[in-house]
């Protein structure tokens, strides 16, 4: 992550880290891919079993060394592949962004969205809405770990 | 020491001292006076000579259940005397599958709630020499005089907004029970910090937090922290830095309160045990409000057959999220 806070000396871009659930929002990934869409290379993707198997430290951990928003997405509800996983991380998540919300994040850090194989076209748009909303609220500081801030 | 407290400490002498005597029970956790007199210390009872240091006053704040976890490795069978909130934590620990039940014996004292002696020396404006209760009103004796206040006034944070002062489980109720209470202001200090830009509440957080000596004595009381291994000692991977600065101190509190969501049983232990006075419990109320108004009204601990809110889930459940 670091390398990716240096890569622009002459000015900040926000970094991005989505956990995707690999056989919905990665395959929507993959798809916006193969069909040649473009979006921001501010997000760097991170493949996950499920949304359900995001442990809410890999979020913590995210803005600790140098994120500026996370984005989690899953299957559609119902649509999980292993029956009820995102079912879980839909009360896990929606509870836990309340709670970063109340330590005092703003609301569009943290975002989940549900994206499902065939929807590259969404996943294309959702990562163009992120890093546009990160882009207008400026550089994340909170929670930044001390050792990682004077990365320059 | 207040007449019904004597009264009813002895009630309370009688009845585990049959039980300890009598073979029922090995080991009784009860209280005992501190060092100071207005500290009461857990005791561990093994003989009719320990059960003399029992007392049972205003300042019983300290939560024994969770001491069964340390205890039930050496003994048999214990008995405990457990207040509302104790209950409880007896509940969490019991759905956790932590304690057995048939090796602990219960007695319940439903409780009036407890005093913060901070609170009292505050009150007295002077250094406290002792304190006498009656019928709901505390006098507070110290070298600048007397001064009567209400007992309302002087509770624990943790005691203020107490729902439940009866045990909720228990083998024998030794007191009298008390009843089902309104706590209107549970969620005050929450919705105030809700309702606050997301900027001034983080630098809340951060001022608040920067306190935190990472002393873990939050975790060390707390009913629902009883994984054997928490992830604050993990090393593969290391979750939690060492280092003293205040991201690590968001990390610990924000992932200690979550690991609690759906099971916190709003004791307010975590805050007593605080050294340093931070907030702990707004934490957790916060998520007890949220996951209220969105997955339906829970009480943790009230019932220990209850599956958790964040255990289960249902088709149609709402989301703090777009959906879209």
């Amino acid at each position: 992550m670091s390398t990716a806070l240096n890569n622009n000396a002459d000015g900040w871009d926000p970094l991005i880290v989505a956990f995707c659930c690999n056989w919905c929002s990665y395959a929507g990934g993959d798809l916006a891919g193969t069909s040649r869409m473009s979006y921001p290379a501010n997000v760097k993707v991170i493949r996950v079993p499920c949304s359900g198997r995001l442990n809410p430290m890999f979020v913590l951990r995210a803005f600790q060394r140098g994120a500026d928003g996370v984005l989690v997405a899953g299957c559609h509800p119902g649509d999980c592949h292993y029956s009820t996983g995102n079912y879980h991380s839909r009360r896990r998540l929606s509870s836990f962004k309340r709670l970063v919300e109340f330590a005092g994040f703003e609301p569009e850090r943290f975002e989940v969205r549900w994206i499902s194989s065939s929807e590259g076209d969404k996943f294309a748009e959702e990562m163009e809405a992120i890093t546009g909303k990160i882009k207008a609220l400026g550089p994340n500081r909170k929670m930044r770990d001390a050792r990682w801030q004077n990365v320059t | 020491m207040a007449e019904r407290y004597l009264e009813e400490l002895t009630k309370i002498h009688d009845a585990v001292k049959q039980d300890l005597l009598g073979g029922r029970i090995n080991l009784l956790l009860g209280w005992e006076k501190g060092h100071y007199w207005w500290q009461s210390r857990p005791l561990f009872a093994e003989n009719e000579q320990d059960l003399e240091r029992l007392t049972w006053d205003s300042f019983c704040a300290v939560n024994l259940s969770r001491y069964l976890l340390e205890e039930l490795k050496d003994y048999q069978k214990i008995g405990v005397l457990v207040k509302g909130c104790d209950s409880r934590s007896f509940n969490r620990l019991l759905q956790d599958n932590m304690v057995a039940r048939q090796r602990v014996v219960l007695y319940g004292l439903p409780c009036p709630g407890m005093l913060d002696y901070e609170l009292l020396t505050a009150t007295a404006e002077a250094e406290l020499e002792s304190i006498a209760e009656q019928n709901g009103i505390v006098v507070l004796r110290s070298a600048a005089g007397e001064k009567t206040v209400e007992r309302e006034q002087l509770l624990l944070y943790k005691c203020r907004d107490c729902r439940y002062p009866d045990p909720v489980v228990y083998d024998q109720l030794l007191l009298a029970p008390r009843g089902e209470k309104e706590a209107p202001e549970r969620y005050k200090s929450v919705t105030k910090l809700e309702e606050m830009p997301a900027d001034e509440r983080y630098t809340y957080w951060e001022k608040e937090l920067s306190r935190c000596l990472r002393c873990y004595a939050c975790r060390q009381a707390c009913p629902y922290c009883s994984c054997r291994e928490c992830f604050v000692e993990q090393d593969k991977p290391r979750w939690q830095g060492r280092a003293y600065q205040g991201s690590e101190n968001f990390l610990f509190h924000l992932v200690r309160a979550y690991h609690g969501a759906g099971r916190c049983i709003d004791c307010g232990e975590c805050q007593r045990a605080c050294p340093v006075n931070i907030p702990l419990q707004e934490l957790n109320r916060k998520l007890i409000k949220d996951i209220n108004e969105l997955y339906g009204q829970f009480e943790a601990g009230l019932n220990a057959d209850l599956e958790p809110p964040l255990l289960t889930y249902k088709p149609d459940d709402p989301a703090a999220f777009s959906e879209k």
